[in-house]
This record gives C-alpha cells, structure tokens and sequence, in this order.
C-alpha cells in the first residue's frame, strides 16, 4: 500500500521568540517492509540554517536555525511511503523468551540494529520491579516470545484506559503505570519497562497510522496524531515485530514507521529550544490518507 | 632502628646530626609516639612496615617534626585551620544546603620515591590503556565485535553516549584528566580501587591542602624533600592550550554553579590556572562555535574543561532537563568547534563491569600484565562469575555494575553478611535475575596512615585519589594526591560526606627537589595586558556585589546617626523631627518593619541586624555575600575574608545603643577596607569597572536619597547637620562656610560639587569616565544608552545651580540615577537573572 502523509506542527507562542534550534525527525524510514518515495518539510518562519545528519538510530535529523522573531512556527511536513509487511500470526511458535534474552546479551555489536541497545533503562523508561512483575505474569518459564508479547500487550490494551487527558509527556512512568491510564506513548513506555525488566531487548517506534480504516474495520485509537509503539526483537530467526499495545495489534501495513529509539527521548519528532516566550501552544495534525 | 635514615635531610630545621642526639627531648618523643601507635592486626601500615620496623621517610618526618615543641605543634595546626577557615576552602555534602568547612588532618601522608615510582608507572599505563579502550568503543568497535568486551558491559551504562559514536574527539583524545582511587592492600602492593574519567574531582582540594600545610610547617616542608605539585598543573595547562587549533586560546571551566558540592574546587582551579569561570548560561552555540557571552558581546570559547556530567551537557542531545548545559554542545564538538576536556561519553570508563576485562586488554594492546592490580571484581553478567559471587555472597561487597547506586538496594557498596534473611534472598533474586547489573568485589581491608589525635599518633585508614594529565611528553602524574581518611577504623566506605578528613600528600625525595618552575621562558610569551573580557554573569555579579555593599554602607550610616541624634533619657514622647526622618528612610528601604517604628529603642537593632528584613545591614552584607560566592575566582582571599567578618560580626546580637553604634562603626571600618582593597588590589582589566560602577550608580542614589530627605525646600539647621553627617561631609563644609548648614551651600556641597568625593556629581562623572572606557557593542556609531544618559545627568549636575534646585528637582535626578542604573544593567548584562532563558519546545503527547 502506498500513503501520503501531512504531519503539520504549529507551535504559538504568547511573546514573540527571537531564536529557535531546532531537531526534526519527520522523514520516515527505508526499510522493513517500507519504502520512502518522497518527502519535504516547509517551515515558516524561514530557517536561516538547516543541516541534515542521521542520527545513531540511523534516523534522518534536520538541525534547524531559526533567527527571525516570530510568534508562530509552522512546521509542515509531507512524506509518501510504500507499505508491505508481514506480521506473524497470533500463535505463531517461537522461541522460548529466556533463550532470546540470553542471545541478545551475547550480543557482540553496540550498533543500532543490535538487541543489547534496548535491553537496559532509557532516559525516560526506567526498569521497576513493579513493572516487571507485572510483565512476568505474561511469560510463565520456557514460553515463547512471541505468545508472551501478545498477552503482555492484550493485558496492557484491557487493563489500561486510553486517556489522551492523564497524562503529558513528563508524566513518569511509574504513575502511568500505578493509575492504568495514558496514552500511546505511555502505553509503550510500559510495555518496553516491563520487557526490558524481564531482559528482552525492545525499542520504542515513532510513526503514523492510517486515518481511515479499510472497509469492515474500526478505526484505530491514536490516528489523527502521531503514533507510538513497541518493536521486540524476537531472535535471530524472527528479528524485529512490532506491537501496538495501544491497539492490540501486530504492526503490519497501517503502521508507518517514522523513527525507532531506545524511548520516546530518542525520536521526538520535533525538539528544540527557544528563546523568548514564556507560554507555548502546541498543536499537531496528522493525516494519512491511502494512495491505493 | 629509629635512626636517620635517608640523606641531607637538610638545613634550616634545627635538625642536629651526629649521635649525640638521642637524648634529645625530640627523639624521645618519637619513641612515645610509636610506642603507643597501635597497628591493626593483618592490616599493613604507612608508617610500620610488616616487620615492625618504621619506613625511613617516615623517621625522617616524625624527627623534624618533634624538634617542634607540643605548643608550637599546636599553634601551627591552628594557623592550618584558620587558612583554611578564611580562605572559605569549603565543600558541600550532597544534600545540604550550606557549605561545610573542609577537615584537615594535620599530618601529611607520606610516600616515598620507590613506591611513588610503582604508582606512576601502573598509573600511566592504565591510563594509555583506558584511553585506547575509549576510541575504540566510540569509534571502530573492534573490541566489542571480537568480543574482548562483552556489549553488554558497555551498553548498560548510562555514560555511554550514543550521540557521540563516530565523532573524532577535537584536540585527538578522549582524556585529558584521570584520576584514580588507589589503596594499599594486605600483600603491600598499591591496588586501583575505581577508575575516574568522567570530571574527576580533588586536584584542585589537594592544591588548597599544600598550599596551607606548607605554609604552617614552611621549615619541615622544606626539609622533607617533598615533589612540588605546581609543576603538574603547568603541565596540564599547557597541554589544554595545545589541544587547541588558535595559538593563544581562550579556556573555559564548566561548572554546575554555586550549588555545586565542589564548587570552591572549581573557583580555585579557574583561578589557578587562568581559565575563565562559567555556567552553562554564559555559553551559547553561534556558528559552528562555542562563545562567551561577555561584555563586550560574544567572544570564541576554545577549550571547556568540564566539571559537569556528560548527560547534562546539552539539552537537545542529552538530557533535555538539564540545566548546566549549552544547546548545541555536541553538534560543535561534531563539527572540531571545541575541545572538550574530558570527552564528553569518557566516563563508560568508570563502569565496574569493565575491570575484569582490563587484564586481558593490557594484553591485546600492549603485551604485557597490569602493572598495577586493581580490586578483583567480578561481572555478574557472566555466568561463571554469577555463580562465583553467588557462592561466597559473604566475602564480597555487590555494587551497581554501571552506576553509583546498587539498583534495587540504594547506595553502595552492599555487604550480605549484614542484610536481614528477606533482604538478603532478595539480593540473591536480584542477582541470579539480573546479574548484568551487579558486580562482587573482593573484600579488601586497606592500609592505615598515622592521625595526629591530641598529642599522639593512632592508625587510620585511607583512600588516595591520584592525578595523571596527557602531556605533550606522555602522561604526567601528579606527585601527590587528594588523600581521605576515615574516621572510623572500618575503612570499606571513605567518602567526603561519612566524616572523613583531607590530608596532604607528600612524595618524598631522596635528593633535594627542584624549586624552578615550569614557567616558560619570558621569551617564549606573548606580553599581555588585557585578561579577557569579563563575562556578563561576571559583570553583573561585580555592578551587584558594589550596589549591595554600598547600599550597607548607607544603612549603617544611618544606624549610626539614629544612634548618635536619639538621646536615651527623654524617651518616646520627644523624638525630634531628624530622627523621625532617618528611621522613615528606614522603613522605605526595608530595614525595619513600620511596626517597630512605634519603638524607637528597637529601630536601630533591627536595621542592623534583622534577619528578616530585606534593607538590614546584616541582609545586605550576606546578599554581597552569596553575590560573592559566584566570584571566588576573581576576588582576591582578603577581600572575601573582609566580607566574611562582616557578616559574622553582624549576626553577633547585640541590644544596647553602645553596642550598635560600635558594630555600626566596625562593619563601616572594615567596608572600608574591602574598598581599599578593591581599590589597590583588583586588576582593572579584570571587572573592577563593574564593582566600581555598582558603587558609584549605588551611592550616587542614596546620597541623593539622604539630600531629598534632609535637604528639603524647609529644612532646618539640625536636618542639614544629619545631612553633613551622613555624608562624611561635615569637615569640609565648616572649613568652606564660617556659617552655621544653610540651604543652598549645602545642597551645592552634597550634590553639585564635582570636587567631593561624596557628592552626587562626582559619582556620575565616574560612572560617565567608566562607562567612555568600556566596548560598544553595537555598530552604526551612535551613543550607546547608559553613556547618554551619564552624559546628559553630567550636563544637568555641572549647569546646575543649587539656589535654583528645590525638592521637585532633587526628586527628578534621583529618577535619573535610577533609569541609568538600569540602563547599565540591560545594556552590559543582557544575560543576567532577569533575561530569558532557552527553554524547551513542549514535545508532542
């Protein structure tokens, strides 16, 4: 399947900001059952310097100077990506959790694609006995992964309440996790606390979901804005699946992946500093729409 | 056995040779010493070696220093103390608000040449080998990939920093500065405890510990032989500044702020070693540099020597809460903008989990063993070495594999033996279901070091951190070290916070050691005049740290006069009418509340000493006070030490009207001394424009405060009389006018007369002459506002006439002083408090 993606972020602010830097990670990624076919980003007020690096994540980051006074920053990005992944089923078999874990801590590569990245606390996924209890419940001894991280999110989608109003983005996760009650993103920081407790490496992803659902099906919680999940590396032989906890599905070809990272810290989609205001509104837009 | 060992233990100690000696009273002092210095059993000693016998650097020591008698002994301690009392040398346990006083034990610990030369070496080699280590993780990952290193050693700590793989370090080395914890175990070898990379502390604490026990025993230090520490910092100067691509570059130390808990250590080192002092704030990323907000506007930064922690160095690739950092930190250091010392992502090095691959590595890179051994350590996330831990849990300490804490147990190191039943299953649990993030470590009981304790000697035991910077010739250590002692005999945790003491430490020589500096040659240096332009944070804190002091100045002055004009006997009913309006300046000004007004006895304690009131003179010299505290580095130790008596002598209570007015006139003697001192003593290329301008803008207010309220269109005689008073003027007048104070006269003396140094004219013409010699920072040519607004005021002051000035004008000056004030403030201090910050973007939910 083929998207077309307009991901639109106005910041306003109360007094006008003299100075902005800013770091934006809004191209959507290659790989994995995905193909970028174009992408651009206007921003408003005209930037007076923009440079482009791929971060250690391989994620595409433009550094962004802004030197104009201005009140609102207007940050307009459009992507087309091509889709085609497959997800395991359900029930697939698969190897037994404690192996993965002792193969990934094997590991003999720090790079990006490497397990051992994600198998220890991140900035804002701290590893908690509480959590990890919780988790465990979902993968009973010699049990196989894939059968665990299902339940696990199962758990996570009927125990938790989707309350786009709980919580913000500093919220911490032991209070998300305490009042069973976030959003995607703390939905997935949860769901990463409590692999990561159990050893299991899993990465936090960034991304789009389609916002109108093929014909017969519900429309997915979290699609007018940009979406968060949860990839676990499930072996050598399986590798990387997704799990949207928020949803309770396997991530297949209405998931568009934007950037993956140890937490949320690691791909904020836009992030940066300003000088000159005290108060800021932010909004965002998403619209995904299917090109065929 | 107690002989004189070693040779020439040389001249000018009073130090007799020969045999005849023995029945001196000093040796037999030493024999008492050593008779009652009780050993630990099993646990080797400095001062005894194993066979019992005292180790010749030590003899030599104890026998010079018993040529001093008990008194004399004591009375050098006390000089030590009180140094370092008034020097303010202070540090901060974690977790507390105010500073702490730095315990000194008395006696140095002493090394000697041949055991000094084995730490070197085992120093040295640990720290080429760290170092190769650290560009291999961040750069090609060879290590890792051929599995000499597990990943998993590496990628748990939150030092290793993923935003800094594949940067080239600017300046070609990850460290510039390592420090390691070293401890003499049972088999008499020195033995590295912890390794420290990241900002290692304490250099700058030992060069305050020579400074102060060489001063007080300056004949003993001399004869004893002992390495001078100064050339070590030459050194690493030296190398900071070649590490740069610009012939004289500018350096800077990163600090956390005041609030830091080494912060006198950081205010020291700068000072010492000529780098600028700053804050996170005072830098800012502009192209692909780092630059110092400074009056004169942005100025290139080189070189930053790092106290603050890689994580908190820049909020858009690191920690986004941090504070301490500069936005942008990291994409200068990608782009060679800046040298970072030590490289930001060094302290992985400082993982427990890495020690026991250290051996092995040694091997791979050099050939050859660890010359030096360090605590065995075994890595629980290795199977064999879970299971070695696990079964003999008793006989090891667990500590956290990555960090400083013991995930799941608090603080380190926990001991298993000493955990409840529960505690200690779980710490089994713990172990066997994460072992990756715990290590055992071998119980080691270190050596002890004698403690000077009411005229004897007792056993203490001891940590010695240890210094090596990468030179130009190789890495250099220096010879010495920032040594804790614990107080108690359990030596397992000697931290600064649990009680311990500081000592110095001495590296004896055999020879007589070299006094020469390092210095280079007068030939070889660009003569120069001009230290740098002050930076705004500096700037403002000086114009601040002046207006606070003056503003005290006026307060006691007033206290003074309120004190001298209330006659006692008549009580409440007759106040007269000047006293009436010295205490409702009082009030305005926010040294007494309105309430105490109604009690006249009151008024002048309060204003004194209040600790309430924001205008008591106590407030205001401890606000000059913390102001200070910001400038440790620029202010020379007198003029803090000035500031700190002053502050102790107005806490001090007092409650009668004597006893104000002396404290009034001995706080007023000595803010004359910190004047004196500014005035003789301060570089005026250094920011004492700004202190001075603070004074000046300040006086220039309140004298003209004091003529609008004695010097009003229907004052009489008495009024003007406090007027003169106040003023310090009433001798020049009497010599000028044979009358009694008239209107005008007094007026043209207190306001007008460009010619006394009281006067408010003479003020702004100051303030006009510093403001002309300071950097425009704007282009285009036009006058910039704070110097038109001087310019303007001067004209105004020197066209003046007092009999055509009247209260309405008088009030119309002081609104000018106050704008130009201002003025001064946002024009040089843009940065100050009151400027925005850089704050974040709110990320998206």
């Amino acid at each position: 399947v083929i998207y077309d993606i307009r991901h639109v972020t106005t910041y306003s602010y109360e007094s006008p900001v003299s100075f902005a830097r800013c770091s934006l990670r809004l191209e959507p990624r290659s790989g994995d059952g995905q193909q970028l076919v174009s992408h651009g980003v206007d921003i408003r007020p005209r930037p007076a310097d923009r440079t482009i690096r791929h971060d250690f994540f391989g994620t595409h980051t433009e550094s962004v100077l802004i030197e104009t006074a201005h009140r609102n920053l207007r940050i307009d990005s459009r992507s087309r990506v091509s889709v085609s992944r497959r997800a395991p089923a359900r029930a697939a078999p698969s190897p037994a959790w404690e192996c993965v874990r002792d193969v990934a801590f094997e590991s003999t590569s720090l790079g990006p694609e490497s397990p051992i990245g994600y198998v220890f606390a991140s900035p804002l996924v701290p590893v908690q006995q509480p959590v990890t209890l919780y988790a465990a419940m979902s993968f009973p001894p010699g049990s196989g992964i894939l059968a665990g991280a299902v339940d696990l999110m199962h758990r996570i989608r009927t125990e938790f309440k989707y309350d786009p109003k709980a919580t913000v983005i500093s919220t911490p996760l032991n209070e998300v996790f305490e009042k069973r009650h976030g959003v995607c993103q703390d939905f997935a920081h949860v769901m990463i606390a409590g692999l990561r407790g159990l050893g299991l490496p899993a990465a936090y992803v960034s991304g789009y979901l389609r916002t109108i659902p093929p014909p017969g099906k519900p429309r997915l919680q979290g699609a007018d804005a940009t979406h968060a999940w949860v990839s676990l590396w499930c072996g050598v032989a399986i590798g990387w699946i997704g799990f949207d906890p928020t949803n309770d599905i396997l991530v297949e070809n209405d998931h568009i992946v934007l950037a993956v990272g140890r937490d949320f810290s690691d791909v904020s989609p836009v992030d940066g500093i300003i000088v000159g205001s005290r108060k800021q509104k932010l909004a965002v837009a998403v619209d995904v729409l299917l090109v065929e | 056995m107690a002989g004189h060992a070693g040779q020439g233990s040389g001249h000018g100690s009073g130090h007799g040779n020969g045999q005849g000696s023995k029945a001196r009273p000093g040796n037999r002092r030493v024999a008492q010493w050593t008779r009652g210095y009780a050993r630990l059993p099993g646990i080797p000693d400095e001062y005894i070696a194993q066979d019992g016998t005292p180790r010749a650097v030590w003899t030599r020591f104890f026998d010079a220093f018993a040529e001093l008698t008990p008194a004399d002994i004591e009375r050098r301690f006390g000089l030590a103390d009180r140094h370092l009392r008034e020097a303010g040398v202070s540090y901060r346990a974690p977790g507390e608000t105010a500073d702490r006083l730095w315990p000194l034990s008395h006696l140095p610990l002493l090394i000697g040449e041949a055991d000094w030369q084995q730490l070197t070496a085992g120093i040295v080699q640990r720290a080429q080998l760290l170092e190769l280590v650290l560009s291999d993780l961040y750069g090609e990952g060879r290590l890792v990939a051929e599995n000499a290193v597990p990943a998993a050693a590496i990628a748990g700590s939150t030092e290793y920093l993923r935003s800094v793989c594949g940067i080239e370090p600017p300046g070609g080395r990850y460290l510039n500065m390592y420090a390691a914890d070293v401890g003499r175990g049972p088999d008499g070898r020195w033995w590295v405890l912890g390794d420290r990379t990241q900002a290692p502390s304490g250099a700058g604490y030992a060069l305050e510990n020579r400074l102060v026990l060489s001063r007080a025993f300056t004949t003993l230090y001399k004869s004893m032989n002992v390495e001078r520490v100064a050339p070590f910092f030459e050194a690493f100067r030296d190398a900071l500044r070649a590490s740069s691509d610009r012939d004289e570059p500018r350096i800077g130390l990163l600090t956390p702020g005041i609030f830091s808990e080494t912060y006198f250590e950081h205010a020291t080192l700068a000072r010492y070693l000529g780098f600028l002092l700053v804050e996170g704030d005072d830098l800012a990323v502009s192209g692909d540099r780092i630059h110092i907000r400074t009056v004169a506007g942005l100025k290139r930064l080189d070189v930053l020597l790092r106290r603050v922690d890689s994580n908190s160095l820049d909020p858009l690739e690191l920690d986004a809460s941090s504070q301490l950092g500069v936005p942008g930190l990291i994409d200068v250091i990608r782009k060679n903008g800046v040298v970072v010392a030590n490289m930001p992502g060094s302290g992985v090095m400082e993982a427990r989990a890495l020690l026991g691959f250290l051996p092995s590595l040694s091997r791979r890179f050099f050939g050859e063993d660890l010359k030096m051994p360090h605590i065995a350590t075994w890595w629980c996330g290795q199977k064999s070495a879970r299971e070695e831990v696990l079964s003999r849990l008793d006989q090891v300490a667990i500590e956290g594999a990555y960090g400083r804490g013991v995930p799941g147990f608090g603080k380190g190191p926990v001991l298993a033996g000493e955990l409840s039943a529960s505690e200690r299953e779980r710490l089994k649990t713990a172990i066997s279901d994460r072992g990756f993030d715990y290590v055992g470590q071998e119980l080691v009981r270190l050596s002890t070091t004698p403690v000077w304790d009411n005229g004897r000697i007792t056993p203490r035991p001891f940590v010695l951190r240890v210094f090596a910077a990468a030179t130009r010739g190789g890495w250099t250590m220096m010879p010495g070290g920032f040594c804790r002692i614990a107080d108690q005999l359990d030596a397992r945790a000697v931290s600064m916070g649990d009680g311990a003491r500081a000592a110095d430490v001495w590296v004896v020589s055999d020879k007589a050691v070299s006094t020469a500096t390092l210095l280079p040659s007068g030939d070889t240096v660009r003569i120069r005049r001009i230290a740098g332009w002050v930076p705004s944070r500096a700037a403002d804190n000086l114009f601040w740290l002046g207006r606070y002091l003056e503003r005290a100045e006026a307060t006691l002055r007033l206290v003074r006069a309120l004190g001298t004009q209330r006659d006692p006997g008549k009580g409440a009913a007759t106040v007269p009418h000047s006293v009436e309006r010295i205490q409702r300046l009082l009030v305005t000004w926010g040294a007494v509340s309105q309430a105490t007004r109604a009690q006249p006895a009151k008024v002048a304690v309060e204003a004194l000493q209040s600790e309430d009131k924001f205008g008591s003179a106590l407030s205001l010299v401890r606000a000059a006070q913390r102001t200070a505290t910001s400038l440790r580095e620029r202010l020379s130790p007198d003029a803090w030490q000035v500031i700190t008596e002053m502050t102790e002598r107005l806490a001090q209570e007092v409650d009668d009207d004597d006893g104000v007015i002396v404290a009034a006139e001995l706080t007023l003697q000595e803010l004359a001394s910190f004047a004196g001192l500014a005035q003789e003593n301060m570089n005026r290329a250094a920011g004492w424009r700004f202190l001075e301008m603070g004074r000046r803008a300040e006086r220039a207010i309140n004298t003209m405060r004091f003529a609008r309220q004695f010097a009003y269109d229907e004052a009489g005689g008495e009024d003007l009389d406090i007027l003169l008073t106040l003023v310090d003027c009433q001798i020049t007048y009497r010599s000028r006018y044979l009358v009694g104070p008239l209107l005008a006269p007094v007026r043209d003396l207190v306001v007008l007369d460009p010619y006394n140094p009281r006067s408010v004219a003479f003020q702004v013409f100051a303030l006009n002459d510093h403001i002309a010699s300071l950097p425009t920072l704007k282009e285009g040519g036009l006058i910039e506002r704070p110097h038109r607004l001087a310019v303007a005021l001067q004209a105004t002051l020197t066209t003046a006439e007092a009999a055509a000035l009247d209260t309405k004008s008088l009030f119309a000056l002081e609104q000018d002083l106050l704008n130009l004030a201002d003025a001064i403030g946002s024009h040089y201090f843009p940065h100050g408090p009151n400027a925005s910050r850089p704050e974040k973007l709110t990320g998206l939910a």
